[in-house]
């Protein structure tokens, strides 16, 4: 199985040129059944990367191309009347898929962001009263461009919360972005790519994956690193215990893609700034200060004590 | 460059001269608080390692020239002969392998002086190896500093020492030197290159501040002392009565010829001075003093002692012809040998030996034994015949001191002798107490029945020292009245004399505990004599009877046989039956603390193994001090260099243990390790990434490996077995790695 997580990368990696951490993360959360919001400006290759994932597992792909007109009913799908059957007709949105990628999600109104982000959450939408199951597994991919602020709405914090990880692309260094060049003259590699393994075999890792194993000195480390976010003085809300479920669970996603069984203090360092960021609020002063989310939880983590030792109960 | 070499120079050097000073301040002290001598001798040798610091010597050559110093001064103080020559050496050799033997017998009072010079050479060496570790390495010295106060300061409050312008020294060297310190330290924290102008703008203030709070506490009032000087109770402590010729009174009880000061607490001791065997108990006197000084008792008048042998009678004592006499023979078993004799009231002949002789000393009644060689002789058993008196208590009371022309005036002015000092309340206190007795007789023993008073307390341990204007008696008699023997007898010879009747102060022994009727005789008992039975009481000189033993100590009890002639209008005298009965009532206070002395053995083992200790530390105390302070500094360098040695005994440790859950504490032991070697590792960094530190820092992979495995053991809670077995290789690896 870890055989297939190391082919699905690869398979990102042939059109995706040196954002093999961002694959992995993204990879991370779709294993753990969490969803990423990527914060970047247009053009850095989000589209590119949902879709290599999507195509390598064989899942069925759809974009929302968030607009401020957009509404509900265009992301959830709409009941239609059929004059032939004298009856509504369920015509299914683009939620209705495996692999979502929900663009500049900051750009539509909360009610649209709100029908998005109860899908996620639910995994299930209801149109007309009627409950709609969404497949399994269900990933959406939000993308927010945090340049632009006109005429956006930013998602309040509860909703936030929905997402496993949030990241950044980033800009390719020099000798990629020639690599880019060169294989944008050729016809586009991704039409090429094909699946790796199947939604059955995802679905499989997916349960796999819970039975990573998490030491109590290591989830005594994670509610520290959670505890310590609450307490620091530049931040006004900390990382709730949601959040410290989605360390856990990202880290035993992330073990499991490191060919391990066990969760290490360092997956939870190296998790924690994209689980954690998101979920807390700094407070203005910081904000001034030009202090970030990053900032404060890598500050957190330096404070907090490595286990390593048996937790003695 | 070079200037800043010079700059350091001369930092390093100031730092130097002041340690050598501070070291200089411990030295000081202690020619005026113990024997020791040719001090300067040891100063040169601190002075020598300083300088073989300062100028950076080679280790070697330092090493040597050192040990030629300290050699070259133990052959100097303790041998002769040529320093090359093979006898000194044999016999210093000797020294040192039978010291090494006292010291791992713990016999530290039998180590020879050359081998105490030498641990003194050596603490020495020590302590300058610390001050430069301090002061360079460290750059901290408070430590020291605060020592090197409270030490003069104790030894101020507590000895002899004066150490007004030690502390003054010491607080000066020891401030600038704290001031240049942490200059340094900010300069080297701050990274700011070191330019004089900064130097002089650090320095200057801080000599002005020094020498200004150092001369305003100079001359600042200061507030008396809270607790009344310490120093005469401890000198006192220090003499012990049992040694001849000390100057002071206090401390052991048992024999000893200095009387000149007394007061203080003493300690018991229960060695036995001599068994007796006697028809009757005694009171075994020794000698008498005449001069009361205010402090204590001497006698300083010289007369020729008389000669005598075993078969002439002792030529003083002897009562006059109308007092009727018992005789006895008494047998004394001397366990403590002494040139003197130890004798009963009442003795006539003394038999120690076919060719013993003996001198008396008619000043203090006080006899020795001589072999015929004119050597003292330390009579180990002698025999005494003794005429034990009875008195007649009509003739005691007929004395009323109108007799006094009786008596010379030589005698009188003798034996009714007292200081000026005498605060005349003494007087005033023992006429009240008189008052209404005419005679001697009954003033002498209402004085004596007025130590019963509930008011007086016998206490051996809270017993005051009379302070420089204190009159050892008034100091009793009116503000402590609690003591012992000494201040009993003392207070009561002293009164009977403000009343003129010629008195006089008595040393010797007690009755002794009686052990057991003689095995051949049952009229004869046998007394045992220790030197807690030592003890002083008053005699009172009674015209045409002679000198009367009278017993004012509480708790004590001097039986002289009365008679109170109840049948004395009968005509026959010869029939009237004399109605002996003992003087005074019997206490039980002896008898109490006898009792509370038998207790169970195992608690009288302990009190005494503890009074032993005591005793060994009151004598001993520079020396066990100093000990611990060697002790001290063994475990602080010990501890320095502990990752030298910590591998060697983890290593051993771990050897012999097969539980795999060993591994845990081996690799919690690796870390701590890796810790002093000064791979430390930070509290957020995670065991692999501090392994891959290490394992780059010694360009191997072992840490890694070790860790991984320790990884399984700790967060996946899985230990395969045998495992420690297999990562104890690794982990001997590591661990050698740091002490490589």
């Amino acid at each position: 199985m870890r055989l297939d997580i190391e082919k699905i990368l690869n398979n990102i990696e042939k059109v995706m040129i040196g954002k093999r951490n961002v694959a992995e993360l993204s990879l991370v959360a779709l294993l753990a059944e969490g969803h990423v919001l990527l914060e970047d400006v247009p053009g850095v290759g989000k589209t590119m990367m949902v879709r290599a994932l999507a195509k390598s597992v064989n899942a069925k792909f759809k974009r929302i191309q968030f607009t401020p007109d957009l509404l509900p009913s265009d992301v959830t799908g709409i009941s239609i009347y059929n004059p032939k059957d004298m009856e509504f007709q369920f015509r299914p949105g683009p939620l209705m898929g495996n692999i979502i990628l929900a663009d500049e999600i900051n750009r539509t109104s909360p009610k649209t962001q709100s029908a998005l982000l109860e899908g996620m959450e639910e995994g299930s939408v209801t149109i007309d009263g009627v409950t709609h199951i969404l497949q399994k597994p269900f990933f959406v991919m939000a993308t927010q461009n945090p340049i632009e602020y006109e005429g956006t709405f930013a998602l309040p914090e509860a909703q936030l919360d929905r997402f496993l990880l949030k990241m950044k692309m980033g800009y390719p260094e020099i000798g990629e972005e020639m690599e880019v060049l060169n294989r944008a003259q050729k016809v586009p590699p991704i039409e090429d790519l094909t699946p790796v393994i199947d939604l059955e075999g995802l679905r499989a890792i997916q349960t796999e994956i819970k039975e990573v194993y998490v030491d109590s000195s290591v989830k005594r480390y994670i509610v520290d690193i959670a505890y310590g976010t609450r307490h620091h003085g530049s931040v006004y809300l900390g990382a709730s215990p949601r959040g410290s479920i989605a360390l856990m669970k990202a880290a035993q996603a992330y073990s499991f893609m490191r060919g391990r069984d066990y969760v290490l203090p360092d997956d939870i360092q190296y998790l924690a700034p994209f689980v954690f960021a998101h979920r807390i609020i700094l407070k203005s002063e910081a904000k001034f200060e030009g202090i970030t989310a990053e900032e404060v939880i890598s500050r957190v983590i330096a404070r907090v004590p490595v286990p390593v030792q048996r937790l003695v109960n | 460059m070079r200037n800043q070499a010079g700059e350091r120079g001369k930092t390093s050097m100031q730092l130097y001269a002041i340690a050598f000073f501070m070291l200089w301040e411990w030295l000081r002290p202690i020619g005026k608080v113990t024997e020791t001598s040719y001090l300067g001798v040891f100063i040169v040798f601190i002075a020598l390692s300083f300088a073989g610091g300062y100028f950076q010597i080679n280790k070697g050559l330092k090493v040597t020239i050192k040990l030629l110093y300290i050699l070259g001064s133990v052959y100097n103080f303790y041998y002769s002969g040529g320093f090359f020559h093979f006898n000194w050496w044999n016999l210093f050799f000797t020294d040192l392998s039978k010291n090494a033997g006292f010291i791992g017998s713990g016999d530290w009072t039998a180590l020879s002086d050359p081998f105490r010079t030498i641990l003194f050479f050596t603490l020495l060496w020590l302590m300058v190896y610390l001050l430069q570790y301090w002061l360079l390495n460290r750059q901290r010295i408070f430590v020291f500093f605060l020592m090197t106060i409270i030490y003069i300061t104790v030894l101020d409050t507590f000895t002899p020492y004066n150490a007004k312008w030690a502390i003054v020294r010491t607080v000066l060297a020891g401030f600038t030197v704290m001031g240049i310190l942490t200059f340094s330290r900010i300069i080297n924290k701050e990274n700011v290159g070191k330019d004089s102008t900064s130097r002089r703008k650090w320095m200057i203030p801080l000599a002005v501040m020094l020498f200004l709070s150092g001369f305003v506490g100079m001359i600042a009032p200061k507030a008396a002392p809270v607790w009344p000087d310490p120093v005469p109770f401890l000198t006192s402590l220090n003499n012990k009565s049992g040694d001849e010729g000390n100057s002071g009174g206090i401390a052991r009880i048992g024999y000893g010829t200095n009387d000149s000061r007394l007061g203080g607490p003493f300690i018991p001791d229960n060695s036995v001075v001599f068994t007796a065997n006697t028809e009757s108990s005694h009171y075994w006197k020794v000698e008498s003093k005449e001069v009361y000084t205010g402090k204590g008792w001497t006698s300083p008048r010289k007369e020729a002692r008389e000669l005598f042998n075993k078969d002439e009678e002792v030529p003083f004592g002897r009562f006059p012809g109308d007092i009727k006499t018992e005789k006895e023979k008494v047998e004394l078993n001397m366990n403590l040998l002494y040139n003197h004799i130890v004798y009963p009231y009442g003795t006539v002949k003394i038999n120690a030996g076919k060719n013993v002789s003996f001198e008396a000393d008619p000043v203090l009644e006080k006899i020795y034994s001589y072999m015929p060689n004119r050597e003292p002789y330390r009579a180990t058993q002698y025999s005494m015949d003794v005429e034990v008196p009875e008195y007649k208590v009509s003739a005691l009371r007929s004395i009323t001191g109108d007799e006094q022309t009786v008596l010379s005036p030589e005698f009188m002015a003798r034996y009714t002798q007292l200081p000026n000092s005498l605060p005349s309340r003494v007087k005033r206190l023992a006429q009240e107490i008189t008052a209404g007795k005419e005679n001697w007789w009954d003033k002498a023993n209402a004085i004596e029945d007025y130590f019963d008073l509930p008011d007086f307390t016998y206490d051996q341990k809270k017993v005051a020292v009379p302070g420089k204007k204190d009159d050892y008696v008034d100091q009793f008699l009116f503000k402590t009245k609690r003591g012992y023997c000494d201040n009993f007898s003392s207070s009561m010879t002293v009164m009977l004399r403000t009343l003129g009747i010629p008195a006089r102060w008595v040393k010797g022994y007690a009755q002794g505990e009686f052990q057991k009727y003689d095995s051949e005789n049952s009229n004869r008992q046998v007394f045992e004599v220790t030197n807690n039975n030592a003890h002083s009481w008053v005699e009172v000189y009674f015209p045409g009877q002679g000198w009367i033993p009278f017993e004012p100590t509480k708790g004590f009890d001097n039986s002289i046989k009365l008679n109170y002639e109840i049948n004395s209008h009968s005509t026959n005298k010869s029939e009237a039956a004399p109605v002996t009965i003992q003087k005074k009532t019997p206490k039980n206070r002896l008898e109490e603390m006898e009792k509370n002395t038998v207790k169970s053995k195992a608690v009288k083992k302990e009190e005494t193994a503890l009074k032993k200790a005591t005793v060994f530390i009151q004598m001993q105390w520079l020396k066990v001090l100093l000990g611990f302070l060697a002790i001290g500094i063994l475990a602080y360098l010990l501890y320095n260099i502990r990752y030298r040695w910590l591998p060697h005994y983890f290593i051993f440790l771990f050897k012999w243990r097969k539980n795999d859950t060993q591994f845990a504490k081996a690799y919690m032991v690796l870390l701590k390790q890796l810790e002093r070697y000064g791979l430390k590792r930070r509290d957020d960094q995670t065991l692999r990434s501090y392994a891959k530190y290490v394992d780059s820092f010694f360009t191997s992979n072992e840490m890694g490996r070790l860790t991984n495995r320790y990884e399984q053991m700790i967060y996946n809670n899985s230990l395969p077995k045998g495992s420690w077995n297999e990562n104890r290789e690794l982990w001997e690896n590591l661990i050698k790695k740091t002490i490589a």
